[in-house]
């Protein structure tokens, strides 16, 4: 069925779950747990004992390129699916993953998912460094309410050594991750 | 590279729990003791959350290894809480009248340059006592949080969802994720093999913090962009069948007990009524109503 720009650019497109959102969802959860679980047992040497996360671009890239909800989920779930393969669940850690994947998904609203360009590239790379910061600092700081800390060891603890090496993952990987995708549908015909 | 999830097969009075159960109680016991300081109230709510984890007969070879992180986690989460702070950690406390035992030179962070400057930290019976109630908290909800892991069979996880609420749609798409977590990761097993074999070595990648994050991308790339392709034909096998329609049934059905019914009456009403103390609770600022306000410590000012 062909599809007119207008529908293309609708907001149903950007808020709007069919089945394409639910396979990328499951798939997106699916990858973010998988990729953390995989990495995780490999113990990827980290520089000045900083340890790499490289899912952490996971969420951001479902959700910059197939929507809020979809990062929402792949951030929430992937993240809860790796707390069943690991052990202890922290719920809002769960919550704040899924922030991530939702706030970079509302790039959707300048890019509409095309990423040939690079001002297109450049605003969800913005946008990603606003989703972890915002993710991360809803996860470190609820936890001043959920493990009585204060504001000051929330942030040396926990913000500040989650953020950094994640901004550094998300800006350095995003990008490639768009293009390759780019490429990809591309050849499939589905650009 | 093979996948396991943490749950083990065994009949156990928590086993037999409903998965909705242990959800529901895992918040609402998690969203109920964060809203106290009370000492009494947490170490009430510790003895229960021991009593529900011993029900699970989860032996310590099975799940040392969450424990000794939770272990850690809790201990560096409240120690360096209260080195950072001074010793004034209590939260919603009055301590204009510390019962203070020792103070012990310090360094503590002030908002002036040099940001650090000598001060003492005071070890106070209040402090100690919030200590003790901050680490009972944090290992009380992790021994709620254990055994929806090691006791719930993850296939029921999405039908668990979808019978507290979550969308067909929705449910449907976390048991998908479980049903995509094999492949992945195997995708992901075989990517790196194929990548090794061209000279890729992922354990001893070369460069700085920021080439070592470049040099990641031979590995996910491949993963992740193959994984979406190939989802497509998953899209067109469900609109040909017409997914979404009409409303979902589920192969396994849940169906509560008794005891399921009585529990989750019961932590759905501890939460209501914390939630409710803890509102009355800052309005009167004196008498029993404030108690979870206060610590419940009986000393004298």
């Amino acid at each position: 069925m062909a599809i007119t720009e207008r529908q293309e650019r609708s907001p149903s497109r950007i808020w709007g779950i069919g089945v394409r959102q639910i396979v990328f969802m499951a798939l997106g959860a699916a990858l973010y747990a998988g990729v953390s679980y995989a990495t995780n047992s490999l113990q990827l040497p980290g520089a000045s004992n900083v340890s790499l996360r490289p899912g952490i671009v996971i969420p951001v890239f479902f959700g910059a390129v197939f929507g809020p909800w979809v990062g929402l989920f792949t951030g929430g779930v992937g993240n809860l699916i790796n707390d069943l393969l690991t052990g202890p669940i922290y719920w809002n850690w769960d919550l704040g993953n899924g922030i991530i994947g939702f706030v970079s998904g509302l790039a959707l609203f300048i890019t509409w998912g095309r990423y040939r360009s690079v001002r297109n590239i450049i605003t969800a790379e913005i946008f990603g460094v606003v989703a972890i910061i915002v993710g991360l600092g809803f996860a470190a700081y609820s936890d001043i309410w959920v493990s009585a800390l204060t504001p000051l060891t929330a942030t040396t603890t926990e913000f500040v050594p989650a953020t950094i090496p994640d901004l550094v993952l998300s800006i350095i990987l995003l990008p490639i991750l768009l293009v390759a995708y780019s490429a990809a549908i591309g050849r499939t015909g589905r650009a | 590279m093979l996948i396991n999830f943490v749950y083990i097969k065994r009949d156990t009075p928590v086993h037999r729990l409903d998965p909705r159960v242990k959800w529901i109680l895992l918040f609402a016991y998690a969203f109920s003791v964060m809203q106290t300081v009370n000492f009494w109230f947490t170490l009430f709510g510790f003895i229960g959350a021991a009593f529900y984890y011993s029900q699970a007969h989860l032996k310590w070879s099975e799940t040392k290894r969450p424990w000794l992180f939770i272990l850690f986690l809790t201990a560096i989460l409240v120690f360096v809480n209260y080195f950072m702070s001074g010793g004034a950690i209590v939260q919603g406390v009055d301590l204009s009248h510390q019962h203070i035992l020792y103070m012990l030179p310090f360094f503590g962070v002030t908002a002036k340059p040099p940001f650090i400057t000598t001060t003492s930290i005071i070890f106070s019976v209040e402090s100690i006592t919030f200590l003790l109630t901050q680490a009972m908290r944090n290992i009380s909800i992790a021994m709620l949080a254990l055994p929806v892991t090691y006791t719930t069979d993850p296939g029921l996880t999405g039908v668990a969802f979808n019978g507290m609420g979550v969308p067909d749609k929705l449910s449907y798409a976390i048991d998908l994720s479980l049903r995509f977590l094999p492949s992945i990761v195997r995708d992901f097993g075989t990517t790196l093999d194929a990548q090794r074999a061209r000279g890729f070595e992922i354990e001893k990648m070369r460069g700085g913090f920021f080439g070592k994050v470049v040099r990641l991308a031979p590995l996910l790339v491949p993963v992740i962009i193959g994984s979406i392709v190939g989802a497509e034909d998953i899209i067109n096998a469900m609109e040909l069948r017409c997914f979404g329609l009409g409303k979902r049934s589920w192969l396994t059905e849940l169906h509560a007990r008794q005891i399921d019914r009585i529990i989750i009456t019961l932590s759905i009403t501890l939460f209501i009524c914390v939630t409710f103390l803890d509102i009355i609770g800052s309005i009167h600022t004196q008498g029993a109503l404030h108690f979870l306000h206060t610590q419940g410590i009986p000393l004298t000012k």
